[in-house]
Parts: structure tokens; sequence; C-alpha cells
């Protein structure tokens, strides 16, 4: 049992928890953050990405003591609005059908933007090959992503 | 027409509810089941969603069904989860792609008969004809006496006589919501987290149960040692449930860590149970024979895996049961089914019962159970607080209700072209556990049997006990004989020198919906052009819609790749066109990851795979191009969420082995089946 602080969308917080503690755990249960998304505890899903320090990581498989120190935002901290070019993207693609793995798609391409502002094919499916999408919205989250690659560049 | 009796005025609220009877709906028992559309005073209006949204969408098009009759904009039309409450609302579960065949009428008509009464109440203030006057962007208008929001109209519309006033629907050609490019009404709360699951539910006082569920198949507990389990920080109790050992706490990780420190000894069951000696079962089950009018051509076998259902969000239920009553929280395809059945399973009069059905990440035919519910139950009674329980990936992949393995005889008799002029299809599977009709091979054979074809022929069903829990998965038998049945079309064809649609259209009635969508689907996939070699066809009748799909594969370094699949699909009128490709763009990706990987095997009475690192469902880096083209027809409003499985399934098959040269032999096709 430790005292861990954790930055979060901005903001400390400090969680009472094991050190080994999956971070994704204290963020929804102790945080309140239920965006990120319990599929599979261990890291073979990807509907609970997030970014630390500018990089998708996965929360169900960092632990708490891991997790501390980092900056992390999950996928309520990536915009005040709900307008992140990302989002505006997925949206106007009508990506999602449940919805589920949906955070964790679109933290995964957050990251990958900000490494490849114009991502080839090939780029995004090095970046999201790991995030299933169990309802199979690959080929809209394909066109979806080249969309927001043109939203983050000024495009209309 | 509407009676005075079946149309409420909420006395005191002024608002107009409009509550029609859903005669579709209506179960033998003889209930008025209804579906409401409600406008109150200040002008909101409220659509109630009789059944839940598990990914298909079925809430967006019940907003632009409502907002179609009643003239408003979709962000207008406010849409309202309904609890289960069969007496109220019929039938409420998602399947057997249901849900818009059997609401959209009653919606419609619900929402047309406020607009008329509204349009009425107007013309009756203004003295004018009702004629004169039209409902348009929340206002009833006339050309010469400017226009009143609805709002002002709803307290007059209220106190009319709904039998007085006709209702007319808003003819298609006049569509300005239905039929257009509408996204998901959900979306914005899906991209910003804020969309709720069940496995987000969040009660005071909270629990978080966990299940140590049998190391292998169908056994129990033998001896339990708890002490551990119970001396972990955070565990509160450690409950007996159906599934197993269920270790209560006050978060997750403490109930997981508590059931790593439970010690139990387990009985009973298939401890050396083999999937390959199931399905070498299966085979030898099939008659050995088939009743040919003439020398049989060619004979063909294929196998079919076991399949899990693996929504991402994992089975979950969250219970509080408290002496004057049960409340419950769950990811469910039929909140009105379990809410019954849970009423009669705890001798509770269904008034005691609450069923709120939130958002469900994705379901595909397992969420129709209630095993996972009953186990939330049964720990909340224990525990005497609010439980929710949690499976884990493991759990969800290892303990599924699984789509039955198949073994599948086809046989056919040719004419000189080599076209079929008989056939016959032996299918060798069991039944679905979880629901008692489906042990009787009629019933089994309706759900699988869509051979659209005018060939002639015998299909016989044999069912074995099932060694293991079965149930529902998308498209259900058809899946099985559909892909069966296409595949061996293209051995047929592939044998008698024909073009795959050239075969298909010969065969089929000449101005039949079919044909229509299998020519729509070979010009657009330029079949006759094309250079691609591998490619496949199939097509697919059921739900009251009709589909063709054509695959292209590539062979890249030796494995086969799904590079563009197109589907032409008549479902009447598509009221959401998005949706209706995003279920058939589903159900292509289903298909890509059962015909090449995806299986569930079973050694030493364990199930193999445990997540979806191990079960290999398709991602984004296999996903191929789908182009759907949407057929419009006068045909009734039909079904779509699984159509495109069996049809899509086949045509990647097919695809496959025209570019590898092996003929199918099952599915996987490019891996040991069971």
């Amino acid at each position: 049992m430790g005292t861990h602080r954790l930055r979060v969308n901005g903001s400390w917080h400090e969680v009472d928890l094991p050190d080994d503690t999956p971070l994704l755990w204290a963020l929804r249960e102790d945080l309140g953050l239920t965006g990120p998304k319990y599929g599979c505890g261990v890291g073979a899903c990807g509907a609970c990405t997030s970014i630390v320090d500018g990089s998708a990581f996965r929360p169900c498989t960092t632990s708490v003591a891991d997790a501390a120190g980092g900056d992390i935002t999950t996928i309520e901290g990536l915009s005040r609005r709900g307008d992140h070019p990302v989002q505006r993207a997925w949206v106007e693609q009508d990506v999602a059908q449940c919805g589920y793995c949906q955070p964790g798609q679109i933290m995964t391409t957050v990251a990958l933007l900000a490494e490849h502002p114009d991502p080839s094919d090939a780029d995004i499916d090095e970046a999201l090959r790991d995030n299933v999408c169990r309802c199979g919205t690959y080929a809209r989250i394909r066109v979806a992503v080249k969309r927001a690659a043109q939203l983050a560049r000024g495009g209309r | 027409m509407l009676d005075r009796r079946s149309f409420l005025t909420a006395a005191g609220l002024g608002a107009l509810v409009v509550a029609l009877p859903v005669p579709a709906l209506a179960d033998a028992a003889g209930l008025v089941p209804t579906v409401f559309v409600r406008l109150d005073a200040d002008g909101r209006i409220t659509a109630t969603a009789p059944r839940p949204d598990t990914g298909q969408g079925v809430r967006t098009v019940v907003a632009m069904l409502v907002a179609e009759e009643l003239a408003v904009d979709l962000d207008a039309v406010h849409v309202e989860q309904a609890l289960g409450d069969t007496a109220r609302y019929g039938s409420q579960v998602v399947a057997n792609s249901s849900s818009l065949r059997l609401m959209t009428e009653p919606l419609r008509r619900a929402a047309a008969t406020a607009r008329c009464l509204l349009v009425a109440a107007a013309a009756a203030r203004w003295g004018v004809p009702v004629e004169s006057c039209r409902a348009r962007d929340g206002f009833v208008e006339h050309p010469r006496r400017r226009r009143l929001p609805y709002a002002a109209l709803v307290a007059d519309a209220a106190a009319l006589d709904p039998a007085t006033v006709p209702v007319t629907l808003v003819p298609r050609r006049e569509w300005k919501v239905l039929g257009r490019g509408a996204g998901r009404i959900d979306a914005h709360d899906i991209v910003t987290g804020k969309a709720r699951y069940g496995i987000d539910v969040v009660r005071p006082g909270l629990l978080t149960a966990v299940v140590a569920r049998p190391p292998w198949i169908g056994a129990v507990p033998d001896v339990v040692d708890d002490a551990a389990a119970r001396a972990v920080a955070g565990v509160v109790d450690v409950v007996r449930v159906d599934g197993g050992i269920a270790v209560v706490a006050g978060s997750a990780p403490a109930a997981l860590r508590g059931r790593e420190a439970l010690a139990v000894t387990w009985t009973g069951g298939t401890p050396t149970a083999d999937s390959r000696e199931w399905l070498e079962d299966l085979a030898g089950a099939l008659p050995a024979t088939e009743p040919a009018p003439g020398p049989v051509a060619l004979r063909a076998e294929y196998r079919l895996p076991l399949l899990a259902h693996a929504p991402m969000e994992p089975m979950n239920a969250t219970a509080d049961v408290r002496a004057d009553g049960v409340s419950l929280w769950v990811p469910t395809q039929d909140p009105g089914g379990l809410r019954t059945r849970l009423a009669q399973t705890l001798g509770l009069d269904p008034a005691l019962v609450r069923v709120e059905p939130t958002l469900a990440g994705g379901a595909f035919g397992r969420r129709v159970e209630s095993d996972f519910v009953l186990e939330a139950v049964a720990c909340s009674r224990a525990v005497g607080k609010p439980v929710k329980v949690l499976w884990t990936r493991d759990d969800d992949t290892r303990h599924d209700s699984y789509r039955p393995m198949s073994v599948h005889r086809l046989s056919a008799v040719v004419d000189a072209e080599g076209l079929p002029t008989w056939r016959s299809h032996a299918v060798s599977t069991w039944p679905l556990t979880t629901s008692p009709p489906f042990a009787n091979p009629a019933v089994v054979k309706g759900s699988g049997d869509h051979f659209p074809y005018t060939v002639p022929g015998a299909v016989v069903v044999g069912l074995t006990p099932a060694p293991l829990r079965t149930a529902f998965w998308r498209a259900v038998y058809a899946g099985q004989f559909g892909y069966a049945e296409e595949c061996f079309l293209s051995a047929i064809g592939d044998r008698g020198g024909w073009d795959q649609v050239a075969l298909r259209r010969r065969l089929l009635p000449a101005d039949s919906r079919l044909r229509r969508v299998l020519d729509v689907a070979a010009n657009r996939a330029r079949w006759s052009a094309s250079r691609h070699r591998a490619r496949g066809v199939a097509c697919h009748l059921d739900y009251g819609s009709a589909i063709a799909v054509v695959a292209v594969v590539e062979l890249e370094d030796g494995v086969p790749r799904v590079r563009r699949v197109t589907a032409a699909v008549d479902v009447g009128a598509a009221l959401h066109p998005s949706g209706v490709r995003a279920q058939v763009e589903g159900c292509v990706v289903d298909a890509v990851s059962t015909v090449l990987g995806a299986r569930i095997t079973v050694r030493e009475g364990r199930v193999v795979q445990s997540s979806f690192r191990d079960y290999a469902w398709a991602r984004i880096d296999r996903a191929p191009e789908v182009d759907v083209v949407l057929v419009p027809s006068d045909a009734p409003i039909g079904g779509l969420g699984e159509l495109a499985y069996p049809p899509a399934a086949a045509a990647i098959a097919s695809a496959v082995a025209v570019a590898t040269g092996r003929p199918v032999t099952g599915m996987p096709v490019n891996t040991d089946v069971g």
C-alpha cells in the first residue's frame, strides 16, 4: 500500500493503492475517469489506451507506481469541448458502432499524428494494429485518421 | 386510428403523450405494448427506444423516425432508453435483426399522430382548414397566419380527440431526415469518453465481484479455502454463485487479488474433452448416403469451429437486491425478457424488478442471456449491497456460450451444362443450450436453411447433445448453413467451368430482389472487366432483405489477404444509410476474422484461447476496403444486423480457394478447425 501522486488531465491526484495496482483501475474507480475502457487487462486490445508524456500507453498494464510522475492524458482530457481534430473527424465520419474501443482508437491516433502529421496507410497499420474493434469499424477509422490529419493541419 | 383509451394526456403536466399499441410486438398473452412519443409543454420532444443499443445504432434510427414525422431536426429529439417492461413495450429483445422491422411503422405512426394533432390544434385556433396548415421545423405554419411553435400548441393538441384527426405519414419522397446522412446520436459522448456502458455503472456503496470459474468444462467446486482471499485488503465476502466462487470487494483490483488468493479444488465435468474429437463425432453422425435422384457429380464436406462472441465490453451486470425489490443495470440485448426471467427465478412480482439497460459494448448474441446477471443478483443478495459482477477477458473468452461446431456434407446432381439439378445438404451440429426451442432440428433448419436458388433437394439436420454451452451468434445457424451452401455452389461452378456470377444468375428467378442485387454488386465490383482472378461471390436472402457480396483476395508472401469487398444490399428503404453500411462493414470484418483464423479450440477440457491475443480477430491491417451499394426497393423495411455475415464469409473463402488453389474444407480455411 502506498500513496501515489498521479498527474492526470492537467491536475494532480493522490491515490492510496498497492504499488502494483493497474493504473486503469485507479483512473476508472478512484478518479472516476471511465473513458479508458477495460477490455482485456493484459494489453491485448487497446481499449484503455491513453497518453503519457506524449506517447500512447496501456493503463491496464502500467502500475500506479510506474505511472506516478508521468503527465497522463485520458480521453476526457483530450479537449475541453470534444473538438480535438481527431474527435471531430471521428464524429464526421460516423466511425463508432458500439463505441467501446473508440477512446483507445482515438488516443492511439492522437499519438500517431503527433509523430506522423501526414500518416501513410503503413503508418496507420503500424500504430493501430494492436487496437481491436470487434464491431469492425476499421475502414472508417482509416478514413477518419486521414481526415483528422487534414483537420489538424488546418484543413477544412 | 386511435381510440380515446390509447391516447393519453398527462393531466397537470400539460404534455402531449402519444401511446400507440404495437400490434406486431404484442405477444400471445394479449398485452397491449406501447411506444411513446412525448411532447412536453415547453416543446421538448422525447422518443422512447424500446430496444437497447448494442452498437447497431437503433437509438439513432428511433430519433430519425420521430424527427421525420414530427418535422423537426434530429437534434430536437431526445431519446430515452426504455426500462425492461414487456407489458408496456412487447418484446424488447435485440435479436433476429428485427428491431426496425417491427418498430418502424409504430414509431412513425406515433410521431405522425402527434404532428397531425398539433396541426389540427393550430387550424382550430386560427379558424382555417387543417389542409391549409403544415408542420415544419418545430412550427405549424399557415400561409397568411404566421406560425406557432409546437410548445404553444401542446395543450390544445392534447385536448383533441385523436379519433377525429386523420393521421398521414410523410411519404418517402419527402423524407428530410430518414435516408439521409445522419451520424450516430451518441457519437459525441463516445468520442469524449462520456458514453456510459454497463461496466461504467456507479452506485453509492457499489462493490465489485469477480468469479473463480471452473478450470475445465463442467467442473464444480469441491473444496473451497477462502481464508487467504478474505485476508486480502478490500475483500468483503466470498460467495458461491452458479458460475463458481465469487470474491466481492471494494474495488476491481481487490476483487481480482482476492480471486487469485482463493484456493479451490474442482470436481466433475469433462477434464479430457477435446474439440478435435467433438468434430469427429459430429462428422460420424452424418448420414452415410443421400437420397439422390441420379448419379452424384460432386460431394464436399465442410467443418466449422466453435466461435466466441468476444464483445469489447466483457460481460458485467450491476444488481442492487433489497427487501423491497431488485434493481439492475445491465448491458443487455433483452431488458424485458431479463426482467420476466428474473422475476420468475427470484419468485418476485415483475413490478419489483427494475431493469435499466445501459449502452452495450457489443453483443453479437451473447447478451440475450442472463447468467452473468444472476451472478450479480446472488452477490448483492449475499452482501446486502449493490454489486457489479465483472468478467475478465479471460472469463469472457473461456466461459462464453459458443457458436456450435458443425459438419456439413453437401452433394449435387448436375446436368450436361454442369448446372446443379438436385442438391443435398446434411448438417450435423449441436443445439443451442441457452435456448430450448433450438433443441429441435426443425427449428435449427429454419434458422439456417435460406438457400435461395432454384435447385430442389433435401436438407437434413441432425443434432447431438452439446458438450458445452452454446448460444446465438450473429446470423445464428445461417452463418454455418449459408457458408457451406455458397462454398459448395462455387465448387459446382468451378467443376462446370462456370463464371460464378453467371452461375448464380442462372439459378435465381429473373426478377428477384436477389438477382437484382447480384447484378448491382457484380457491376460495381467490375466483375466482367476485373483482372483479379481470386474472387468470390455469394448471396443471401433473410430478415426480409437481400444481399450479394463480391470479395477480392490476394496472396501476400503466400498468405491470403482480403483486399476489397463489394456488397449490394436491398433492405427496402435504408432509413439510416450510414448505419446500414456500418452493419455490412462489421459483418465483413467478422467474415475476414473467422475465415482467416479466429476460432475457439478445446484441449484437456479447457478452452485454449483467452484473449484477443490468441482469439485472432482481424485488426486494421487486415481489414479490407468495403464498398456498400444500397439498392432501394418497395419491399417493407428489412433487417440487416446479421445479413452480410454468411455471404461475406462464403465469398471470401471462395476467393481464397481460387488464390491458393486449395478447395474450401471448412472454417477457418488456413488452420486446423478443431
